[in-house]
């Protein structure tokens, strides 16, 4: 009984790892050379049996060839988004070990890594202790602030807080848009990010306004691409 | 309408050679101006029914049946035991109960032809040409996106990559910057 058990789990992962292959070979044919797409199969490989996203390897062999970039720079580039997800894996498994990250959480993950937040950053949003699309959102969020200029440490503590705060999705996703209209009044990214980060720690303490009105924040960013 | 001239800097911002991010403090709020100015348009992103993004779900959902289909009952099982483990190795994207209407602005003084290209359709550059609107020099395009994050850059007259002035922007690992977009 095991040793079936053990022959269609190796069925399993054979399958998934051909389906991988040939997914990737499709999405990149014509759009990758042939070293390029060599690369991503083994990487992508690898990456499905260990839970890893796929998607953002196969974007980064699209991207380098359509701006024209050598094989040799693409190769780095993969490998790096390779390792930036791996990375994000980790630190979400080393602060829920509940539950195992999915490829989307760890695909947020890897974009807060590329915009600067490092695997200790990851992981104190994942212990927030919210559900999992909400860290997702949160993650994305935090590398956007990232993006912004916003120290890393601070986008993480602003996310922080308003994942405490219980903050919706929709008031995450406006925060980089908040953030832009306070620097556009002069203030630094940091600072705008701190004085948004005081006022979520605040209604983590105290709960919202019990009369808030209308939300000041349309549920999405305004901001990107325009202000 | 009046003239006016804006300082070198900002200028720079107009080109898309800076960010908002990279102008001094002092230049930020005429930054805003300007670009509030030059791209009089209305870009709040609006909520509609996800008509598209279903029937890409449902596209996806029928190519992995036919995938079922082609393989040996025993790789059948052994794909049903590994969903069922809970540990697909390439999920299709969440589909979601909305796209989000998006507008994208580019002020490209002298430019011949712009496009955007980015996560969303697979780095074009022929994908999604913008059209000028309003002033000779603003070119703009809207696209119904699905929440996510998503990386972008303009394409100016086919050769020349350039980040959205007005947003966050990350390194994309060649050397240049990606715009970031998150809905």
């Amino acid at each position: 009984m095991r040793r079936v058990a053990l022959l269609v789990l190796g069925l399993a992962v054979a399958a998934t790892a051909l389906d991988a292959q040939q997914s990737i070979a499709a999405r990149l044919s014509g759009r990758a050379s042939p070293e390029i797409v060599a690369l991503v199969q083994e990487l992508g490989s690898s990456a499905a049996s260990r839970g890893l996203p796929i998607d953002p390897l196969i974007q980064k062999a699209i991207e380098g060839n359509a701006k024209g970039v050598p094989s040799e720079r693409v190769a780095t580039a993969v490998r790096l988004v390779y390792a930036q997800l791996d990375t994000a894996a980790a630190a979400l498994r080393s602060a829920g070990p509940n539950t195992p990250p999915d490829s989307v959480e760890i695909a947020a993950g890897g974009f807060a890594i590329t915009a600067g937040l490092r695997g200790r950053d990851i992981a104190e949003l994942a212990r927030t202790g919210r559900p999992a699309a909400d860290v997702t959102v949160g993650l994305r969020v935090a590398g956007t602030l990232a993006a912004l200029g916003v120290p890393p440490a601070d986008a993480v503590t602003l996310v922080s807080a308003s994942l405490r705060a219980g903050q919706a999705p929709g008031d995450l996703l406006a925060l980089p848009g908040r953030v832009q209209s306070e620097m556009a009044r002069g203030a630094t990214p940091a600072q705008a990010a701190a004085g948004l980060a005081r006022a979520a720690a605040a209604q983590a303490r105290h709960g919202p306004p019990p009369d808030r009105g209308p939300p000041p924040h349309p549920p999405h960013p305004p901001a990107p691409p325009h202000p | 309408m009046t003239k006016r001239e804006f300082d070198p800097q900002v200028k720079q911002l107009l080109d898309g050679e800076l960010t908002l991010a990279d102008l001094p403090a002092e230049l930020r709020q005429e930054g805003e101006e300007a670009l509030r100015l030059l791209a009089a348009v209305d870009r709040e992103p609006v909520s509609l029914p996800a008509v598209t993004w279903r029937v890409m779900a449902t596209l996806e959902r029928r190519r992995q049946r036919r995938l079922t289909w082609l393989l040996a009952p025993a790789l059948a099982a052994a794909a049903a035991l590994a969903l069922w483990l809970g540990r697909p190795a390439n999920p299709p994207a969440v589909a979601s109960s909305a796209m989000v209407t998006v507008r994208f602005v580019l002020v490209a003084p002298g430019a011949h032809q712009v496009s955007v290209a980015g996560t969303f359709n697979r780095w074009d550059p022929a994908a999604t040409p913008l059209v000028r609107s309003g002033s000779a020099d603003m070119w703009v395009a809207t696209l119904s996106l699905p929440p996510g994050q998503h990386q972008y850059a303009f394409v100016v007259d086919g050769v020349r990559w350039v980040p959205d002035p007005t947003a966050p922007a990350i390194d994309d690992g060649f050397g240049r910057r990606n715009s970031v977009l998150t809905l």
